[in-house]
């Protein structure tokens, strides 16, 4: 009789739920275990946008009700920060000093929001829209007819300000090299993609640094944003979005190879033949490209996490992106990404 | 303190116990020094900083006088090591904090120990007294040439030993790639020059300008191996290591002449010496050590508006700190990893464009301890940039030598385990015999190869390495001190850099982080034992150790060098031979200390010590 296993995933987004249920399909017998650091269940991101829209319950953004993790015999530990991986013992450090051990691990923490170091002294000023609780705050911070200001603006906050525009909002958009990434867009088309922008509403600045994000003036709105050719702009919030950094950090040490996210094969093992990773944290190697390269957008990171589970249970399957990465404009003018679609 | 019929000495002696329940009285010895090998090698093992530094610096002890606010003290205990605290305490490469205990899987982070190190030098009395241990004057002339690091490391040294030094230098300033190589915004220039100073203030005779070779105006080694005791050369790794590139022939250097490209080295050294450089717009620097940083820092102020570093493997492995990384990206400089030149771009024109890179996957891991990196065939891509520069490593020059001396196969000057060469009276150190290493190791060399010389030319050992062993009274630490976070930097905000270019990026510590950072260190030189004779296996202490520190043992192994080594833990009752607190595990919370109800724990305080024969 085969022993039981210890899968552990890290990460409790759609890749590590997608890779708990496949691994409880294909071994039901095996333990299958999700740490999260966070304190809620999986919940749907794209959807908070709805948030602006009245939808404030969190239960409302559940993707699984919780009696679906007991049903289905996966255990889910919130609040449990992973601090070390150490591979020799196959053991997990805990934030809170509890080490808990594997057989195959997955790491699928994803990204978190990637901030200019530069900006980072301002770090308290900036409002988000990644987690309900970040959500939740920006939209009681910024009433109808209030200011957005968005730096960077990478495709998921451009989704962001369309629907903060869309409930009566104004957004005003820095733009960055990280506009619209992760799509890639030549430097003479992304005018057309800026007045494209401009037709939903969204307010385009000039391509200018940000020089300092500072608490507003006595009887002005409360943030102010300084460009680096001393443009001043007020607004009721500031909201960075210069895309995602893969949340690898307690990672390093472990002997796993890292560049910006964790190496990985086609398969997604890692160079450690117990660990897999999937999702925004992992740099999967393209033959074509010749490169190590990051993939994104939902049905990717779905993707990602059944592949991951399949192998972690013995298959020999090999990722492969399914998202379109291009942008274009419609013959109405409007952008269209697959990053923007809703299931 | 009353000696006791069996040689141990009871403290407090008079000390009122009725607030807890005692069986007995804490044994503490006296002051001694030993040079027992389980003594000093306890504190190899345990005191996991102290060990990783070149220098051998006593970093906990210098620590805890943070602690108690004695700057000036905590200053006196770094210079013992190294003679320029100050110095070091801006651009050390800090193995220290690499091995520091709490960094440790499960214990947090690193101490800031670099940062603590400026808080000496920083906070110190400005009316501040340097003490030096001195030795009569030995009638014996020494002539080091090379006034970096480890020329001065070791001219200090010499020279407090009693020893008349004269440093031959070739540029004009004292301080080696301190000087030449580091930006003022690293390392400001007026502490440099104040502690080169302090170094050489014993009586050290320094010529500038003094170029030691066979050509014209220079002074021949020959000559000085005539006229002196004893010569050492610190000449350093002063020339760039040539950037290979696909389509040069054997022991071509494509890159030298290529357009816009320059050796950062070079780059740094004209730089300093007052040459106005100029970089264009787009500066690619291809390196990942200090070099390449400065570099790529160097180039932001001067006008460049993208700046990236390219590495061959990846951030996790580069050798710089991650400050150091961290205030580079700060300054918008780009890092981009698994990538190998392999051609420098040109136009019809002749003008340079960019470089082509092969992409490279990780390997297996080099001898020295870096990983390998293996370039992917077919994985060519180009990027753009109007300026080059180069740091991928330096190699030592020799040319200077007139006299014979065994070179090893890459031409690099042989010494012994005394740091003399193959002629008798002429030693070397630092970088010129070990390759480019850093600042810190060049003055632990440089410290090492003065020691050796001075029995070389007394004709006996007069300082040897002893431990001292000091008890102490009680626990200076508090068990909440462990969840204090690491105290971040202040830093000059990114635009004032590059309005004042030589203005420090870093602005170092104030008196309240200081001492916040310190309460961060467990003191590892203190060191906790068990009285076993005393003890009644209660196990009050291990019922309260935050970990698994405590250990029931039925032997402790010695290991080769005489030390403790393996603790061999008991099963079973009828095993257990003694309780052993297990200091590789101990985080010095003072936990059992407080608990023990025959206080059969004692602390003692264990420092390296160079002690006078």
């Amino acid at each position: 009789m085969a022993s039981v296993k210890h899968h552990v995933i890290i990460g409790n987004g759609v890749a590590g739920n997608r890779a708990a249920a496949v691994l409880r399909e294909r071994r039901p017998k095996d333990r299958v275990t999700i740490l999260s650091a966070g304190a809620f269940l999986l919940y749907d991101r794209y959807e908070l946008p709805e948030v602006l829209n009245g939808r404030h319950d969190w239960r409302d953004y559940l993707v699984n009700p919780p009696a679906y993790y007991d049903d289905n015999a996966i255990a889910v530990r919130r609040r449990c920060l992973v601090t070390h991986v150490d591979t020799d013992r196959r053991l997990l450090m805990l934030g809170h000093r509890e080490e808990v051990s594997y057989d195959t691990l997955l790491v699928a923490s994803g990204g978190r929001s990637y901030l200019p170091v530069g900006l980072r002294e301002s770090e308290k000023l900036f409002n988000y829209f990644n987690t309900y609780r970040a959500a939740m705050a920006t939209f009681r911070s910024l009433t109808k007819g209030g200011t957005a200001i968005l730096l960077g603006g990478d495709i998921l906050g451009l989704d962001v300000a369309r629907a903060l525009v869309s409930s009566g909002r104004r957004v005003v958009l820095v733009p960055s090299v990280h506009t619209f990434s992760p799509h890639k867009v030549a430097a003479d088309k992304r005018g057309a993609f800026f007045e494209a922008l401009e037709r939903i509403g969204i307010e385009v600045t000039e391509e200018e640094g940000v020089e300092r994000v500072e608490e507003g003036k006595k009887g002005k709105l409360p943030r102010r944003v300084v460009l680096t050719n001393g443009r001043k702009i007020d607004g009721d919030v500031v909201m960075p979005f210069y895309g995602l950094v893969p949340a690898v950090e307690f990672m390093v040490g472990s002997g796993v190879d890292i560049e910006r996210g964790l190496l990985v094969s086609p398969e997604l093992n890692t160079t450690d033949n117990r660990i897999w990773a999937a999702g925004d944290v992992c740099q999967i190697w393209s033959e074509e490209d010749k490169a190590y390269r990051f993939y994104y957008g939902r049905r990717n990171v779905d993707a990602m996490g059944e592949v991951a589970a399949r192998n972690m249970s013995g298959e020999h399957m090999a990722f492969k992106s399914t998202v379109d990465e291009t942008l274009s404009l419609d013959k109405k003018g409007q952008i269209q990404t697959e990053f923007w679609e809703r299931n | 303190m009353n000696e006791h019929p069996t040689g141990k000495v009871y403290l407090n002696e008079n000390e009122d116990f009725s607030d807890r329940q005692s069986y007995g009285r804490r044994v503490v010895t006296p002051i001694r020094y030993s040079t027992d090998p389980r003594d000093m090698g306890w504190v190899r093992q345990n005191i996991p900083c102290q060990a990783a530094c070149p220098a051998d610096t006593n970093v906990p002890a210098y620590i805890q006088m943070i602690l108690d606010e004695r700057y000036g003290r905590s200053y006196e205990l770094n210079r013992i090591a190294n003679v320029l605290p100050g110095t070091l305490g801006r651009v050390c490469s800090r193995p220290c904090e690499d091995v520091c205990r709490h960094g440790w899987p499960g214990n947090g982070a690193p101490v800031n120990i670099c940062h603590l190190k400026r808080v000496a030098a920083d906070l110190k009395p400005s009316d501040h007294r340097i003490t030096e241990n001195l030795f009569t004057p030995s009638g014996k002339r020494i002539a080091i040439i090379g006034a970096g690091p480890g020329g001065i490391a070791a001219a200090h040294d010499l020279s407090m030993l009693g020893h008349d030094v004269t440093i031959f230098e070739r540029e004009e300033l004292a301080g080696g790639m301190l000087a030449y190589g580091i930006p003022a915004f690293r390392l400001p220039r007026d502490l440099l020059a104040l502690e080169l100073r302090n170094a050489l203030r014993l009586g050290v005779e320094l010529k500038v300008g003094a170029a030691v070779g066979s050509g014209e105006g220079e002074v021949p080694l020959s000559i000085l191996m005539t006229d002196y005791d004893a010569v050492l050369m610190a000449t350093g790794s002063m020339a760039a290591t040539p950037l290979p590139l696909r389509d040069a022939a054997s022991g071509e250097d494509l890159a030298r002449n290529a357009p816009n490209v320059e050796y950062g080295l070079d780059f740094l050294m004209e730089y300093h010496r007052g040459v106005k450089k100029t970089v264009g717009k787009r500066v690619a620097v291809v390196g990942a050590g200090f070099t390449a940083f400065d570099c790529a820092r160097v180039a932001r102020r001067l006008g460049a508006r993208k700046v990236t570093i390219h590495i061959r493997t990846t951030e996790e492995y580069i050798p710089v700190t991650k400050d150091e990384v961290l205030e580079t990206r700060r300054e918008d400089v780009k890092i981009m990893g698994l990538r190998t030149p392999v051609e420098v771009v040109t136009d019809d024109a002749g003008k340079m464009t960019g470089l082509r890179f092969v992409q490279n996957r990780l390997g297996g891991w080099r001898e020295n301890g870096r990983r390998e990196a293996i370039p992917i065939e077919g994985s060519d891509f180009e990027e753009r940039c109007d300026t080059v520069l180069i740091a991928i490593g330096q190699k030592t020059v020799n040319d200077y030598l007139d006299v014979k001396v065994d070179t090893d196969r890459w031409d690099s000057v042989k010494i012994d385990d005394n740091f003399m060469t193959s002629v008798p009276g002429l030693f070397a150190a630092g970088d010129f015999v070990k390759g480019p290493t850093t600042v810190v190791e060049a003055v632990g060399h440089g410290r090492e190869a003065s020691l050796a010389m001075d029995t070389w030319l007394m004709g006996r050992e007069r300082r040897k390495l002893v431990v001292k062993i000091e008890p102490v009274e009680e626990p200076i630490r508090n068990r909440s001190w462990d969840f204090i976070p690491p105290q971040e930097m202040p830093t000059e905000p990114v635009k004032g850099r590059f309005d004042h270019i030589e203005r420090e990026a870093e602005h170092g510590y104030d008196q309240d982080a200081a001492h916040e950072e310190a309460k961060r260190c467990y003191l590892c030189h203190h060191k906790y034992e068990i009285d076993t004779d005393n003890c009644t296996y209660c196990r009050a202490c291990i019922e309260v150790a935050p970990r698994n520190c405590i250990k029931l043992v039925d032997g402790v192994a010695i290991d080769e060098a005489g030390a403790y080594g393996e603790l061999h833990e008991a099963n079973e009752w009828d095993k257990v031979g003694a309780i052993w607190i297990d200091n590789n595990e101990c985080i010095r919370c003072g936990a059992c200390y407080l608990v023990c109800p025959t206080q059969c724990i004692s602390i003692t305080k264990n420092e390296i010590f160079l002690q006078n024969v």
